[in-house]
């Protein structure tokens, strides 16, 4: 079974990038959102294995939308998409249960080894 | 457009997060205030195209928006600081120039090859001179923290140590997964679940960055005791995300470095409570709801051939419901048929013109940068007020109207208002204010420009225009505007000196020909002392328009409805002829020149009486005539199509359409016949 992704990025160009990448090493993208608040929402109806929060966003941001959803499924595995220089808030997600991150700019190989625990 | 998609959707994205972070700026700049939601949308806009950049390798574009982004975060931790507004506004502004230009590069085929090591430089020292100021306040902010991240308290610190096993685990990342200490405390986190008494090598993995290629190097040492199974331990740390390398060990006693650690009974924190604080207060909870959920974006050709292809399915509804062998049979059912596929065929339409339709807001709020560049050049205080932003008009439009609208806002910038001390002198307020408006009226679009400057010098214009031919009338039978409309004239300009801005000699012409282009028309109002208004009047959408049919000889014409006032049967003895031949008509005591449409296009026709034939009266903004025809054949609806290239100067004709009998017609340009 393949594995079903739900990306959370407020760049169209980011959701693209990461969902190109993803589907061309065996998972499966079932949706994107613009937003934590969005994200959120999805995540319930979609269910979906692995979700990916960007930290920066409108609206709600990547941490604030893990510890909704968390809350709502506390199995959820979400890998959050940072950049260099946000440690504390990375830390932050960590305690509110992210399973991992990766630090944009990302390549592909970097996103097939963060993924590989995650088939 | 066969360009990858993601180099696409990167333009599309750089393109718009630009003009967002355009207008922010000179709204921010304007108030002299700087809020924190602009703050956290500057920062979130550098954020994106930082990545974005990096990610494409346009590395130039992505360093600058790093810079800034830093910037930014500086402003959002030390709120309420003085801002230097107007460099830091300079240098965002400059900025985004330079980001867009690199963008357009991108996007006709180039190189990203422009170098922002300026403006990043610019940049730092900004940010230095601005920590400088503040750098009291953060010395305070500083020392508290250090404080938190001293307190290490371990959740697990009580428990039997009974049926516990110590362990030691080393583990090494992947290379280039960045961020290693904080991925070393994810560790420490989970571990915290099923473990007590952990000790760590590097020891301090929150504040220092040294400790990230200390764990590059040597690894992440970990000592723990847990009652867990060793598989299970395995289990979880084998689900590190970029694990390369994982030794676990069971031991009698921790290796001695850890020892030393234990010695000192540190404790371990779950994390510094003031730090989260602070996080949680930089993201205020926004209310807006999203908005862009329910938009995609589409690529403007796709639309193109929408629209050609509900062109050609308009004529070929007509093609078959009026179709030539249909003559004379009883066809109820046909017709009743046909009437559905025309009312369907028309939602259609309507449907795919209302999604070309944009707002003019966008171009209208590309002016606020141009009028606060040549305000601050021109040391002159400028309002821009925009009303009606919301009106839409076609795609295409706004393409051609943009730049004329740009060449008239700096013209009444830099010819309409006066110098401050003038307008003080002449009991006008300091600030200049500049209007922009659009509004619908019936199937055309207004847009007007409007100052309160020093108006238009009709005196000197009639001269000028005089002195270069350009008239033959004596002033006092010209009307204002039809004075004022000389400036449009190829050649034309009063200003004797030329500025950086106007005044070059390619001026008003060329807007004027961008507007006739569009088959649109401006007009000049201006009292001297109070102000000028130009009005540019353009159609709603290019591609389908209402148009008489008329009929001449064995041609066929389009009149566009828009320009015809009426039409109607002229008696014998209503038209009357001057000395040169030149027909007239009297109607309702106002005389109008008569062109005969078959002498212009020189057909031949049996309908020459002016008894016989028929009368339209168009007209345009300044101008009507009546033309006259043989028949009038009916209204319809007609598709717009640009005649072959291989045709040039058709003078008097504007485009051509294919009518439901398979023939042509040709369509009328009301304005360049009236010019005649």
């Amino acid at each position: 079974m393949m594995k079903r992704v739900l990306i959370t990025d407020d760049a169209a160009f980011m959701r693209l990038s990461l969902k190109n990448m993803l589907e061309r090493n065996g998972f499966e993208v079932i949706g994107e959102a613009e937003n934590g608040k969005i994200a959120i929402e999805k995540y319930k109806i979609l269910k979906p294995d692995i979700v990916t929060l960007d930290i920066t966003m409108p609206i709600m941001d990547g941490v604030e939308a893990l510890k909704h959803i968390k809350a709502f499924d506390k199995s959820a595995k979400a890998i959050m998409i940072s950049a260099m220089g946000q440690e504390t808030i990375v830390r932050e997600a960590v305690m509110a249960g992210a399973f991992g991150f990766v630090i944009k700019p990302f390549n592909e190989e970097t996103i097939v080894k963060a993924f590989s625990k995650l088939k | 457009m066969s360009r990858e998609p993601m180099l696409e959707v990167y333009i599309f994205e750089a393109t718009q997060l630009m003009e967002q972070l355009e207008e922010i700026s000179i709204e921010c700049e304007k108030s002299k205030k700087i809020g924190t939601e602009a703050i956290n949308e500057i920062f979130r806009v550098m954020h994106t195209i930082k990545s974005s950049s990096a990610m494409m390798m346009f590395n130039n574009i992505s360093v600058l928006a790093h810079s800034l982004e830093d910037l930014f975060y500086f402003i959002r931790e030390n709120k309420g600081e003085t801002i230097d507004f107007e460099n830091l506004f300079d240098l965002v502004l400059s900025g985004i120039d330079f980001i867009k230009g690199e963008v357009s590069k991108i996007q006709n085929n180039g190189e990203a090859d422009g170098s922002s090591e300026i403006l990043v430089l610019k940049s730092s020292s900004l940010l230095r001179n601005m920590k400088e100021t503040n750098a009291e306040i953060i010395k305070n902010d500083s020392t508290e923290q250090k404080e938190d991240t001293k307190h290490y308290i371990s959740s697990y610190q009580s428990g039997d140590e009974e049926g516990k096993q110590k362990y030691v685990a080393r583990i090494f990342y992947e290379d280039g997964c960045e961020m290693e200490n904080v991925r070393a405390y994810t560790v420490v986190h989970n571990l915290k679940n099923i473990a007590n008494e952990i000790y760590h090598l590097p020891k301090d993995i929150i504040e220092s960055n040294d400790s990230v290629e200390d764990i590059r190097k040597n690894g992440f040492l970990i000592g723990f005791s847990t009652s867990e199974r060793k598989e299970k331990i395995e289990e979880q740390l084998n689900e590190i995300i970029f694990l390369k390398e994982l030794e676990l060990l069971q031991v009698e006693e921790y290796p001695p470095e850890l020892k030393v650690l234990k010695r000192k009974k540190e404790i371990i924190l779950d994390q510094p409570i003031e730090t989260m604080k602070i996080n949680k207060e930089e993201t205020p909870p926004l209310t807006i709801t999203g908005k862009q959920q329910s938009i995609i974006s589409v690529n403007i050709s796709k639309l193109d051939m929408l629209l050609d292809l509900v062109g050609e399915i308009v004529i070929t509804e007509a093609m078959v419901t009026k179709n030539p062998d249909l003559e004379g049979l009883q066809l109820e059912n046909f017709n009743k048929a046909a009437r559905q596929l025309r009312k369907l065929t028309n939602e259609l339409q309507d449907i795919v013109m209302s999604i070309r339709m944009v707002p003019v807001s966008m171009t209208f709020h590309k002016m606020n940068r141009i009028v606060r560049d040549m305000g601050k050049k021109l040391n002159k205080e400028v309002e821009l007020e925009i009303i009606g932003e919301e009106t839409e008009v076609d795609k295409n439009i706004i393409d051609h109207i943009s730049d004329p609208l740009m060449h008239l806002v700096r013209n009444s910038l830099d010819h309409g208002l006066e110098e401050k001390e003038e307008r003080i002198a002449s009991g006008k307020p300091e600030m200049g204010k500049i209007t922009l408006e659009a509004k619908n009226a019936g199937g055309d679009v207004f847009i007007i420009v409007r100052d309160d400057g020093r108006g238009l010098d009709k005196k000197s214009i009639y001269e000028k225009a005089k002195l270069q031919g350009l008239v033959t009338k004596l002033e006092e039978e010209l009307t204002d505007k039809e004075i004022f409309s000389n400036i449009l004239l190829p050649g034309f300009s009063t200003n004797e000196t030329v500025t950086e801005y106007s005044g070059r000699g390619v001026g008003m012409d060329v807007v004027k020909k961008n507007i006739d282009s569009i088959g649109g028309t401006i007009s000049i109002e201006s009292s001297r002392g109070c102000g000028s208004e130009i009005s540019i009047k353009i159609p709603l959408t290019l591609a389908i328009i209402d148009g008489l049919e008329v009929a001449v000889g064995k041609s066929k014409y389009t009149i566009p409805i828009i320009s015809i006032r009426e039409s109607f049967k002229p008696k014998e003895n209503e038209v009357i002829a001057d000395s040169d031949g030149n027909e007239m008509i009297m109607i309702r005591g106002e005389a109008f020149p008569i062109y005969r449409l078959h002498r212009i296009f020189n057909i031949k026709t049996e309908v020459t009486g002016s008894n016989e034939g028929i009368m339209v009266l168009v007209e345009d903004n300044t101008k009507a005539a009546c033309l006259f025809v043989d028949s009038l054949i009916g209204e319809q609806q007609v598709v717009v199509k640009a005649l072959p290239t291989y045709i040039k100067k058709a003078k008097g004709i504007a485009g051509c359409t294919i009518l439901g009998d398979g023939n042509i017609s040709l369509i009328l340009d009301v304005s360049s016949i009236l010019d005649r």
